[in-house]
């Protein structure tokens, strides 16, 4: 896309299964066919173990040898860049201590999540890519009550992290998202308050904010000095009987496996009935001069060729982005 | 560069299917699935369609015939349909143009075919010019003759509309062998009969097509670039209905251009298009690009990043 908003394209779509998203071949149809779409940089998701072999930074690079060699894997396909990369310390993952359970809600992990963050530091800067993009804290059904100064545990290990991506030449932006133990606009302003703004910024995702109760236009106005990273998609829905309490959530809410029966949350550009404003959104980026990325999505979506191909239509058609 | 200044334009041959809530769809199931099918095609940057005869009865009956479906085509960016292609059944008791006695049922189906198509501007209508060859063998001399006939009295009709008859020789047809088209070629006549290259079919029929393209290139009026696999051994092109469903070594003969071990040279296919001074419309098609695990969307986009990233640096 040629426009002076930064798009990319997230790969988390085609990588839903461990070992589903491995052949080099599989990957380079991915990247070509977000390549086609416009879009020449991508984030990827973290992952874990050796089938993720695009996703957890030491299996890309026993994959490519390098840091170079994976960008010449890219290329290839006619994708230039790493934007970023999204990671949550609270999935276990082998890498972390052999899937341990840690939160950033517990002071007592905030050592070890530290130290779990530093290949995906090195590895972005090694990449050129700009931003760490993190689940800030987990569910919101498996985190104890935050207690006085429960957001400020948390804010406390995102600075301690936004230090290691700064010296790094990296931004760290912290992502919301609709399950999370930091639900409301108040609580997440907090946190944005109880983090260093020179080192740590808000990846706001407009999808995530809204199936959450958050006006994502109203809210990035409010707060644009803080958003470094946008994540772009829609909803259909908003979560209005805090399903996000459920047990499983993860599940039970976002998959319909209880509650309102709801078995997919996220949608493309341009969809209908969507409730983001998506033109008003990307309005008030311009407005701003919105200088970081903008990640389009298919997470959770569907087909991700499909919606990668129907999100590059909406860019192009319905907010006037040039492709090239 | 300006889709007016390129000498090369693609189109996208009207194959589809998606899994929709009802199950696997094409494109026509509904207004939905029309438009996000034309958003992807567009989105990748195709510039228009190609189409079926066969859909005209749901251009009719879900928009209101050619002309509104074709607005339908542009509400979405593309600039217009291209070319139709004219999938007979070549029933030999009525439609077969190696046998004279069913010629004038095939001309009168053109004359009614393309009073339907008149309200928009089509470049070609594609045909498959023979039988199925099951139907035609032992393919003779005179059977070429009688059928080159019936194909110069069906393109008299269609230039009569400003379209030509042109035709596709599909590797189960009754014409696919490198002869048997020289020699149809020989008899048809290059104002009302031109020749469509399907850079696939006449591989997998042991024809190459960029040596069959430079030998006619004269009265060449369109591609489909597609690639295959496989090339038909033994009896593959005699199997009922159609060999590119029956065939049986090859449960799938198609693929997107680019494919790994793929057999058609489209580097040197597009060098000679380039060389011949052919400017206009390229179609691509990946017919069957679901079976076996394949995504139509997917082969879409990797088909038109293969287009943009590797045939137009050669010629654009």
């Amino acid at each position: 896309m040629k426009d002076s908003l930064r798009w990319s394209y997230a790969l988390n779509q085609w990588n839903v299964r461990l070992d589903v998203f491995v052949r080099h071949e599989d990957q380079q149809r991915a990247l070509k066919t977000v390549s086609a779409c416009g879009f020449d940089h991508v984030e990827l998701a973290s992952g874990t173990g050796r089938w993720d072999n695009i996703s957890r930074p030491e299996v890309i690079l026993l994959n490519h040898g390098s840091h170079s060699g994976f960008l010449d894997f890219l290329r290839r396909a006619e994708v230039h860049g790493v934007s970023s990369m999204f990671w949550d310390p609270q999935a276990p993952a082998e890498e972390e201590e052999g899937y341990a359970f840690r939160t950033t809600a517990n002071p007592d992990d905030h050592d070890a999540i530290v130290e779990w963050s530093k290949p995906f530091v090195d590895f972005l800067a090694g990449v050129g890519a700009e931003q760490l993009v993190v689940r800030p804290v987990g569910s919101a059904w498996m985190t104890p009550p935050l207690g006085a100064d429960g957001i400020k545990v948390i804010g406390d290990v995102w600075n301690r992290i936004g230090e290691l991506t700064s010296a790094a030449g990296l931004g760290l932006a912290l992502h919301y998202d609709c399950l999370g133990a930091v639900h409301t606009a108040g609580e997440l302003t907090a946190l944005l308050e109880a983090t260093d703004p020179a080192t740590v910024g808000l990846a706001l995702d407009t999808a995530e904010f809204t199936v959450g109760g958050i006006d994502p236009v109203a809210y990035y106005r409010e707060h644009a000095d803080r958003v470094t990273h946008v994540h772009l998609k829609d909803t259909r829905y908003a979560d209005t009987g805090e399903e996000y309490r459920m047990p499983g959530a993860e599940s039970t809410m976002l998959k319909g496996g209880a509650g309102r029966r709801i078995e997919r949350w996220f949608y493309e550009l341009g969809t209908e009935g969507g409730l983001v404003d998506v033109p008003g959104f990307v309005a008030a980026l311009r407005e701003n001069e919105f200088g970081g990325w903008v990640v389009v999505e298919s997470d959770h979506g569907g087909n991700p060729a499909e919606l990668a191909m129907l999100n590059s239509w909406y860019l192009q058609h319905e907010l006037g982005v040039p492709k090239r | 560069m300006t889709a007016s200044e390129r000498a090369i334009k693609w189109s996208y041959m009207d194959h589809w299917r998606s899994n929709g809530p009802s199950g696997p769809v094409d494109q026509w199931h509904s207004h939905k699935t029309m438009s996000a099918f034309l958003k992807q095609i567009k989105a990748t940057g195709f510039d228009a369609i190609d189409t079926f005869d066969f859909r005209i009865w749901q251009m009719y009956g879900d928009y209101g015939g050619p002309a509104k479906y074709q607005q339908v085509v542009q509400d979405h960016g593309l600039e217009r349909i291209v070319n139709t292609f004219h999938a007979a059944d070549y029933d030999l008791r009525n439609y077969a143009p190696h046998l004279p006695e069913t010629h004038e049922f095939i001309l009168e189906d053109f004359r009614v075919t393309m009073g339907r198509w008149s309200e928009i501007q089509l470049d070609n209508i594609i045909v498959m010019p023979a039988t199925l060859y099951y139907d035609m063998e032992p393919v003779t001399e005179d059977k070429l003759k009688y059928t080159a006939e019936c194909w110069n009295k069906v393109g008299e009709i269609t230039a009569g509309y400003g379209v030509r008859l042109t035709c596709h020789h599909e590797f189960f047809s009754g014409i696919q062998s490198e002869a048997d088209i020289d020699t149809f070629y020989s008899y048809t006549d290059p104002r009302y009969v031109s020749l469509f290259v399907d850079t696939a079919q006449h591989c997998i029929a042991g024809v190459d097509p960029v040596a069959l393209y430079n030998r006619h290139a004269h009265r060449v009026s369109g591609f489909h670039f597609k690639d295959t696999r496989n090339v038909a051994t033994g009896d593959d092109h005699r199997h009922r209905p159609d060999s590119e469903i029956m065939a049986p070594t090859t449960g799938k003969w198609f693929y997107e251009m680019g494919t790994p071990h793929g057999l058609v040279d489209f580097e040197a296919m597009m060098t000679a298009v380039r060389d011949n001074g052919y400017r206009g419309w390229i179609s691509v098609e990946h017919d069957k690009a679901n079976k076996q695990g394949g995504d139509y969307s997917e082969s879409t986009a990797v088909s038109r990043w293969y287009a943009k990233n590797v045939l137009e640096e050669i010629y654009r």
